[in-house]
């Protein structure tokens, strides 16, 4: 843990690191991008999950849903990460001492890791899935969900604790 | 502008000091709790308005119509506006004062109102007047509705920072 702490350090004193700190209008552009951005990225996303909880746009094919929001959800989703990293950037020590943010930083990689579980085991078959929804696929909904839920409540509690 | 120059300012301290007002300004927590419900309808909101505005402007999920996904999508839009809003009065009231002297703020409510307005005139229409094609009312009431709402959460934003 020491290592990452000196890594962390190291980075706190980096000249990019304190020119984010410090000057008047990047950081609250970049905070602003990545707030915004959440629309475009969880905003999304929660209406595949919803979809294949079978909860919104019923009518639509799963395939349909999933194929057309997809690029908007990646998108998004880069722009949040890239965004994010410049915010953990400006203010690497501060990220590291928030109990918040390591709780968010646990939720983001579940939150990864059940994508990744969703196109390599359960996206099979997807046409069928309008007439029989997999158990597997309505859990990676509910997953997606909750863990996104928490990583925007963890992030927003980072500035409190 | 602020709203300030419009209201008197016993309205503001009434509203700083009214029970609701009270409870939010001094109760840290469900200021907290409040303005968290407050982002997650803000997230769920955009949501929404992107899938529909973005498939007005031809983009997105062109394989259905506009009709159809306003139709899944419009009640979870006006749940997102009335949340924002229920959560928004208690957080407005617990610095009402402060608000009073905001330009931002008074912008917010400006680009509101107006992205409300379309919700319920232009943009209907133009979802009620439209074809599995892009049409000229839909590319503009998509880009009034992307530009207000853009308005509300820009202002909102800037209210910390002005």
């Amino acid at each position: 843990m020491s290592h990452l702490l000196s890594f962390v350090q190291w980075l706190n004193d980096t000249p990019i690191s304190v020119y984010l700190r410090e000057s008047d209008w990047p950081f609250p552009i970049i905070e602003t991008i990545h707030i915004l951005g959440l629309g475009f990225s969880v905003g999304t996303i929660m209406w595949l999950d919803l979809r294949l909880l079978g909860l919104a746009m019923r009518e639509a094919p799963v395939v349909d849903v999933m194929e057309q929001l997809e690029p908007w959800a990646i998108g998004g989703f880069a722009v949040m990460f890239a965004s994010g990293l410049l915010l953990i950037l400006s203010e690497p020590l501060k990220c590291y001492n928030t109990v918040a943010f390591r709780i968010k930083v646990v939720l983001l990689i579940l939150a990864a890791l059940n994508v990744l579980y969703f196109h390599k085991r359960v996206m099979h078959d997807v046409d069928e899935w309008d007439r029989n929804m997999p158990w597997r696929a309505k859990m990676v909904g509910v997953l997606s969900l909750i863990l996104w839920l928490g990583v925007v409540i963890a992030g927003r509690w980072t500035a409190y604790f | 502008m602020t709203f300030g120059r419009i209201l008197p300012a016993w309205f503001f301290s009434l509203c700083e000091n009214s029970w609701l007002g009270g409870w939010f300004k001094h109760a840290q927590w469900f200021f907290a709790i409040d303005e968290t419900f407050h982002i997650m309808a803000l997230g769920m909101l955009i949501g929404t308005l992107v899938i529909v505005d973005l498939r007005l402007l031809g983009l997105g999920m062109r394989r259905q119509s506009v009709a159809q996904l306003a139709g899944f999508l419009g009640p979870w839009t006006l749940l997102g506006i009335a949340t924002m809003i229920v959560t928004g009065v208690p957080l407005f009231m617990s610095e009402a004062v402060k608000l009073s002297r905001s330009m931002p703020f008074f912008y917010k409510m400006v680009f509101l109102v107006c992205a409300v307005t379309l919700h319920f005139t232009l943009h209907r229409k133009a979802i009620a007047s439209s074809t599995m094609k892009c049409s000229g009312l839909g590319r503009l009431a998509a880009c009034l509705s992307l530009l207000c709402w853009l308005g509300v959460a820009l202002a909102g934003r800037a209210i910390a920072f002005l």
